[in-house]
């Protein structure tokens, strides 16, 4: 057996460790997958809620509480808000995937709140006038009529938004999680062998985000076929 | 039906610039059954006007009242007067993500006015009225500009509204489909709507108006039946407009 087969073997195949990679790549899908649907709720009422205006165009308490909470989550870094959740925040909790996945979740809001905003703000006015002067409520004619339109614009920058969450949640480590990263360099160190371990863990997180983009280019050609625009 | 009391709306331009004055006090009173059509050169208030009836903007003095209630003072649920107001836009503004049914049918069914079998039928009948009825299925893009605007009609007669207001319905459109959407406009006209209608078809003021109101920096500057205003106009800016358009 040569070198790098012996290499090969060591990080992947000895003592089950291919297993190992697995469970770290579940748990980094699931933190990405839990955040992103945190993300995608709270995102959405924190985007409408940077729309609301009074009559006299200034800025509801809503707009105001929902900027200041996208500025405040901008203006750190995410390591930290992790850090802040896990030893302040949720002391107490132990279940580490579901801090993480809110952890995420609530810096993705932020990121996400922006992409509803625009892609709102991208429907055409006439559309609201439209349906609030058939007397349907603002809450009605978004729900019915401004979302279902905003919801194609918002696919493209939340896919991307997505996978950039996939790839942050490698910061997991610094609060004892495993996930696919922190696996790695485990095996590395158990193996004092690092060169294997790290890049066949970068070239699963490529494989995963490629297929996730090849998924997402032929979503939003379908929603492009379907568009009645 | 429609009172206008001392109606003034300002637009702000943000902090540095001073605010646009753009209706400077409007009184004017609407009866049921009648037609008014109000004319103007652009920038003078139409739409604004138009607009403040139905609270689509929020006038900034004066006072608005239909069928007696005062709908411009505070705690008044403009969405109910909604319901009973009409409106058309210059660019149909049709919901692009429903078919032609859904389109006509949203709004009596979510607030409750009709079930979804009732205001189907109701679509039906009016989609036959305007020969659109092959149309329930498609989607608003595969329209030509004349049939969008025959649907919005529509979609606003759905709602079995007691006044329409038309903010330039043909301005829009190609002149081969002027004709098409006129005539419906007509039609709805000798069924006794009352109906204003902001427009620059001179021959559809003349033919359909009972009053025509001349608009000119946010106010109304004459107003006269169709034969008074065009044959006679008395104000100087009046016959200025006329001889332009005319
Ligand atoms: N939302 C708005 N904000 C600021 N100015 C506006 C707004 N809407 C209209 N205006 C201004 O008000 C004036 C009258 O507009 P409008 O009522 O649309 O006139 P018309 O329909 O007669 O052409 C114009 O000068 C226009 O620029
Ligand atoms: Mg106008």
């Amino acid at each position: 057996m040569g070198e790098l087969e012996q290499k090969f073997a060591a990080a992947f195949l000895t003592e089950g460790r291919w297993i190992l990679y697995f469970k770290g790549l579940g748990v980094t899908l699931g933190i990405a997958v839990l955040a992103a649907i945190l993300g995608v709720i709270f995102g959405t009422v924190l985007g409408i809620m940077k729309l609301s205006f009074r009559e006299d165009g200034k800025k509801t308490l809503w707009n105001i509480l929902a900027t200041a909470y996208v500025d405040v989550i901008r203006g750190t870094p995410s390591v930290l808000q992790l850090l802040i959740m896990w030893f302040i925040v949720f002391a107490t909790w132990n279940n580490g995937v579901a801090v993480a996945s809110i952890s995420f979740g609530l810096n993705s809001a932020a990121y996400v709140s922006e992409i509803v905003r625009g892609g709102i703000l991208a429907v055409d006015v006439g559309q609201m006038e439209a349906g609030r002067s058939l007397g349907l409520s603002k809450a009605m004619t978004m729900r019915y009529i401004i979302l279902p339109q905003a919801l194609k614009n918002m696919v493209p920058p939340l896919g991307n938004e997505f996978i950039t969450l996939l790839k942050e949640t490698a910061i997991v480590g610094y609060v004892s999680l495993t996930d696919l990263t922190r696996a790695a360099n485990q095996i590395a160190s158990r193996t004092y062998e690092a060169f294997m371990p790290l890049i066949g863990t970068a070239v699963i997180y490529f494989v995963v985000i490629k297929i996730l983009t090849l998924l997402l280019g032929v979503l939003e050609r379908r929603l492009r076929e379907s568009d009645q625009r | 039906m429609i009172s206008v009391k001392g109606l003034v709306k300002d637009f702000d331009n943000g902090k540095h610039r001073p605010p646009v004055h753009v209706l400077k006090g409007i009184d004017y009173e609407i009866s049921a059954g009648e037609k008014i059509v109000i004319i103007g050169p652009s920038g003078s208030g139409k739409s604004t006007f138009l607009r403040c009836l139905n609270l689509l903007e929020r006038p900034t003095a004066g006072q608005i009242f239909f069928d007696g209630e005062e709908i411009t003072a505070s705690g008044v649920e403009i969405d109910r007067i909604r319901t009973r107001m009409g409106m058309v836009f210059q660019n149909f503004n049709l919901f692009v993500n429903l078919n032609i049914m859904d389109n006509l049918t949203l709004a009596p069914v979510k607030l409750g006015l009709l079930s979804k079998e009732e205001a189907a039928e109701r679509a039906r009948a009016l989609l036959k009225r305007v020969n659109l009825l092959d149309k329930a299925d498609v989607y608003p893009s595969s329209l030509s500009g004349g049939q969008k605007q025959r649907i919005a009609i529509v979609r606003s007669l759905c709602m079995k509204p007691e006044v329409m207001l038309f903010d330039e319905p043909t301005s829009a459109l190609d002149p081969e489909m002027v004709g098409e959407v006129l005539d419906v406009m007509k039609r709805l006209a000798e069924d006794g709507m009352t109906m204003v209608v902001v427009t620059h078809e001179m021959g559809f003021a003349r033919e359909v108006g009972t009053k025509v109101l001349f608009m000119d920096e946010g106010k109304i500057i004459e107003e006269n039946t169709p034969e008074g205003l065009f044959d006679n106009p008395q104000a100087p800016r009046l016959q200025d407009f006329l001889s332009k358009v005319l």
